[in-house]
């Protein structure tokens, strides 16, 4: 009986053979686009075939990124926002996280509301454009930081991973006479090093591959971030002139493998991590 | 009235402190909420005190002055703003909820399908990549796609095509500025890009379908896809509802990923309200940031009315709100 079952299960019948083959289609379908530019990035004629290796290799695309500082600025715009714009965002969606899971601090519906009425109802693009320009925040990159560094929605899921904390942990320390902040520090956050990596992850996602926020607020060629400048390079064609002779395509595809390439890095050590935010954000009961 | 009573870890009973007390006992957590407090108030709140300009006239130079309704006028009756401004709304609407649709569609299948799969290994790179696109920035993918598509030597999609002799080197096909083409392209875009992202939350569900459910079916001698029709299938319903719901609550958010696609000779059928907005301000002479505030007012009104009805479908349905 027992047998039977395991042979049932395991054998392999058409339809693992047709879905093999679907999946087999879809795989290639997403990575095919990505292979392109890669293999593109890397070759110096510009050609429409699909080609596995770049026929005549070359590293030009990738020296003129680096050596033209209209390109390499906004790369470092990107990396320098991206990382304050992390910290800021952790800083505040941890403390709000935090202090919003008092239950029994008065006030505390009011400050919840206060907070999740902004995710009902916004100022729109308009009169928070007119209020940065009072604030004098417009062209500056640092924009980008202010910008993503108060989140929200990632606030209230710190807020929730801070729940899954026994709270007889913070009582215990409450009697050993912890102050908040340093239950804070030594108890909540230790705990919870992954929702810090996953929700961290989350800000640094949003602020590097952020474009509207430049489109809306910088003009100054000099404070945009790097996938504004990719924007304007490929789809309006300003593109710098470089000491390289190096074909449009090619710097093209460079600046797009450029552009991915730290969360590609990244992203198979940590994929747990991304995966993690959305599911405690949706699928939490 | 009954007073609530609380208990501790240890099962006394809490006795509540008088207000200032408890409000003194827990001054380190409002000076820790303090930063979080001013940040929202400067980014969120602050702009809100600027939608009174949806009644003023509001130029660079000269004074403001108020006008009533007048914004509002010509953004819903007037001959010469109006037409743009509804074809923008229609196509906020239309892009957004086929986009939806299509999306949540193609996610479920991905996932049904994924979940089919029996060797473990094949599965988990299989995630890894489908997911890869999410991650990469709406200017990133539109960029990838606007070199594949292009109308120049460079352009895989039309080199292929006059290749295997489908159509002329003269009749090259510029997909994006294309107002039959503009459309479906933008759905595979989006298809392509959020899947895989998509298929995260089925398949959560999935892993938690009781086995023996599946092992009742097989009794009863179903084949695969009468297991995935009448098992599966009903498991993922509620999830469906929850992601469509969920989503539904964004459609007027749309922006950037039309934004960095769509050009002049489609403004047609891709210019959204955001989109109209950010023209009729940035890429004006004139701008009127009144009016221009008007028509956000409209769309943050919109929007808050879909999430409102949204968190009220989602309480029903699942017994919990969205915000």
């Amino acid at each position: 009986m027992a047998k039977e079952k395991a042979s049932r299960t395991q054998k392999t019948t058409m339809f693992d053979i047709v879905n093999y083959i679907v999946f087999v289609v879809i795989a290639l379908i997403v990575l095919i686009p990505i292979w392109k530019v890669l293999v593109d990035s890397l070759n110096q004629v510009g050609v429409y075939q699909f080609r596995i290796y770049p026929r005549n290799f070359t590293l030009d695309g990738y020296k003129t990124i680096i050596e033209t500082s209209k390109l390499y600025t906004p790369f470092l715009v990107s990396v320098v926002s991206t990382v304050l714009g992390t910290l800021l965002g952790l800083t505040l969606a941890t403390l709000g996280g935090y202090v919003l899971n008092q239950t029994e601090m008065p006030g505390r519906n009011a400050m919840a509301f206060f907070l999740l009425f902004t995710m009902i109802f916004s100022g729109g693009m308009i009169p928070e454009y007119l209020v940065m320009k009072q604030l004098g925040f417009i062209n500056h990159w640092y924009i980008l930081v202010f910008k993503h560094g108060i989140n929200v929605y990632n606030l209230v899921l710190m807020k929730n991973f801070f729940e899954g904390v026994p709270s007889s942990l913070f009582e215990a320390a409450k009697i050993d006479g912890c102050s908040p902040m340093g239950i804070f520090f030594k108890i909540v956050l230790p705990l919870s090093k992954a929702a810090l990596a996953s929700i961290g992850l989350m800000f640094a996602v949003t602020v590097w591959n952020d474009y509207s926020t430049v489109q809306i607020y910088i003009t100054d060629t000099k404070q945009v971030n790097f996938q504004y400048k990719l924007k304007t390079m490929i789809m309006d064609g300003d593109t710098p002139t470089t000491s390289y002779n190096v074909s449009q395509t090619t710097l093209y595809n460079a600046g797009i493998v450029a552009a991915i390439l730290p969360f590609m890095i990244l992203y198979p050590f940590l994929q747990k991590y991304f995966v993690k935010g959305v599911n405690i954000g949706a699928v939490k009961e | 009235m009954r007073k609530k009573v609380q208990y501790t870890s240890t099962g006394e009973v809490v006795r509540k402190k008088p207000l200032s007390k408890r409000i003194w006992n827990h001054r380190g957590y409002y000076l820790m909420f303090l930063p979080v407090f001013l940040f929202v108030l400067i980014m969120y709140y602050w702009p809100m005190l600027g939608i009174r300009f949806a009644f003023f006239t509001y130029k660079p130079v000269g004074p403001k002055t108020f006008v009533g309704l007048k914004h509002f006028q010509s953004m819903f009756i007037d001959p010469l703003k109006a037409p743009a401004f509804w074809q923008a709304f229609k196509n906020t609407l239309e892009l957004s909820i086929i986009k939806l649709l299509i999306t949540t569609f193609a996610s479920v299948i991905v996932s049904v399908f994924l979940n089919e799969m029996k060797n473990l290994f094949a599965k988990k790179t299989l995630q890894t990549i489908i997911y890869l696109p999410h991650f990469m920035s709406w200017t990133v993918v539109a960029s990838i796609f606007t070199l594949i598509l292009s109308k120049s030597e460079t352009g895989m999609v039309n080199g292929l095509l006059v290749q295997w002799g489908i159509i002329e080197q003269s009749e090259k096909i510029f997909f994006l500025a294309d107002k039959g083409w503009w459309r479906p392209i933008y759905y595979m875009v989006n298809i392509w890009k959020e899947t895989g992202w998509g298929t995260i939350i089925f398949l959560a569900t999935l892993s938690g379908i009781n086995p023996e459910l599946y092992e009742a079916a097989d009794i009863d001698g179903a084949s695969r896809l009468q297991k995935i029709g009448y098992v599966t299938m009903p498991a993922l319903a509620n999830t469906i509802i929850t992601v469509l719901i969920l989503n539904l609550a964004k459609v007027m958010n749309l922006f950037e990923s039309v934004f960095v696609m769509y050009n002049i000779a489609v403004y047609d059928v891709s210019d959204v309200i955001s989109t109209y907005i950010y023209r009729q301000t940035f890429n004006t002479f004139t701008p009127d940031y009144g009016f221009s505030t008007a028509v956000g007012l409209f769309k943050s009104l919109v929007g808050c009315v879909l999430v409102l009805v949204c968190n009220y479908l989602s309480k029903k349905t699942r017994g919990r709100g969205i915000v």
